[in-house]
């Protein structure tokens, strides 16, 4: 035994409320900081298609649908940097009770690395994916009438994207079970994934909409990276706070 | 009882975690709520929704949803 190898690493189990709170603190903290990047970044990319979508009403003469503004712009962003912290608690939520469930089945010697890969594999499937199958769009581009479509497509590639990870999960535990070494088992995990991403961007069905030609490509381009900026800060920050809150309570030995 | 308390140390971070039945209820019904608030076409809410729809316009399209 020596002292190097089994230097502690966590030493203890949280319990599931403590695990909880830690979380969706972190959920907070995350959705806050995306929600400062909505501010700063993503609501600048949405403001020129708002202009295009103002200039296209006032061709078509003023007074239809969206005739009358709800909310004004600065409130539209508040409900954008809003609606990006609860959508980081809602997630935290969900990461919370999925990491509690598959804790234990994750490598790694410490809460941190285990969190963050958890939030690395969420961002995968949860942003990433999507983000490839069916790229954000900003206002001013998509067309009412296929929005069930596009919803459905969209749920339909999340759908797709945990299942695949619980594919290559089952397959991983598999192969360590026969006893496979960590590089050939990276190796087949990383085929796998390979080829459910190709069945997914192949297999699933297409965004119907074009992208009209008054639109330009870089507000369409911009806004996408933003969008995708945004969701990596909100990952990041549910792994790097939730992992450093989680790691510093169960490095501690339990007391009593 | 005779492992060491490394060995305890190495179990305990291996320990299985249980997960109560109000974690899940919970996670579905934030789910559900995040629909509501940003995925909502006027099926379930009517009118708020659209007031809800307008208010989180911005979150819903930068966080990757579909829209009209």
């Amino acid at each position: 035994m020596t002292a190097v190898l089994d230097r502690p690493d966590t030493e203890r189990v949280p319990r599931f409320g403590q695990l909880f709170g830690r979380i969706v603190l972190a959920g907070v903290i995350a959705g806050a900081l995306a929600g400062a990047f909505s501010l700063l970044v993503t609501g600048r990319a949405i403001a020129p298609a708002l202009e295009l979508e103002e200039a296209r009403a006032a061709a078509e003469g003023a007074g239809h649908e969206h005739g009358e503004e709800l909310f004004t712009r600065s409130e539209q962003m508040f409900g954008g940097f809003l609606g990006t912290v609860l959508a980081g608690v809602v997630l935290a939520v969900l990461f919370a009770a999925v990491y509690g469930a598959v804790r234990h089945r994750l490598p790694g010697r410490t809460d941190f690395a285990r969190v963050m890969l958890l939030a690395a594999v969420g961002f995968g499937v949860l942003a990433l994916l999507p983000a490839l199958k069916i790229p954000a769009n900003p206002p001013a581009v998509g067309d009412p009438a296929t929005v069930d479509t596009r919803t459905a497509i969209y749920g339909g590639t999340l759908l797709c994207g945990v299942v695949g990870v619980m594919l290559v999960a089952a397959l991983v535990s598999w192969l360590r079970s026969r006893g496979t070494g960590i590089p050939t088992t990276a190796v087949a995990a990383t085929l796998a994934i390979g080829v459910l991403l190709a069945m997914v961007l192949v297999f699933v069905p297409d965004n119907p909409d074009t992208i009209a030609a008054d639109v330009p490509a870089a507000v369409v381009w911009d806004f996408r990276l933003a969008s995708l900026g945004q969701l990596a800060v909100l990952w990041a920050g549910i792994g790097l706070a939730g992992g450093w809150l989680l790691d510093r309570f169960t490095r501690r030995p339990a007391a009593s | 009882m005779t492992s060491s308390p490394h060995a305890q140390r190495a179990a305990a971070g291996r320990g299985r975690i249980s997960v109560p039945a109000w974690a899940w209820a919970i996670t579905l019904i934030a789910l559900f709520g995040l629909y509501l608030i940003a995925q909502d076409n006027g099926q379930v809410l009517q009118s708020l929704g659209e007031t809800a729809h307008e208010f989180f316009h911005d979150a819903r399209h930068s966080l990757g949803m579909p829209c009209h």
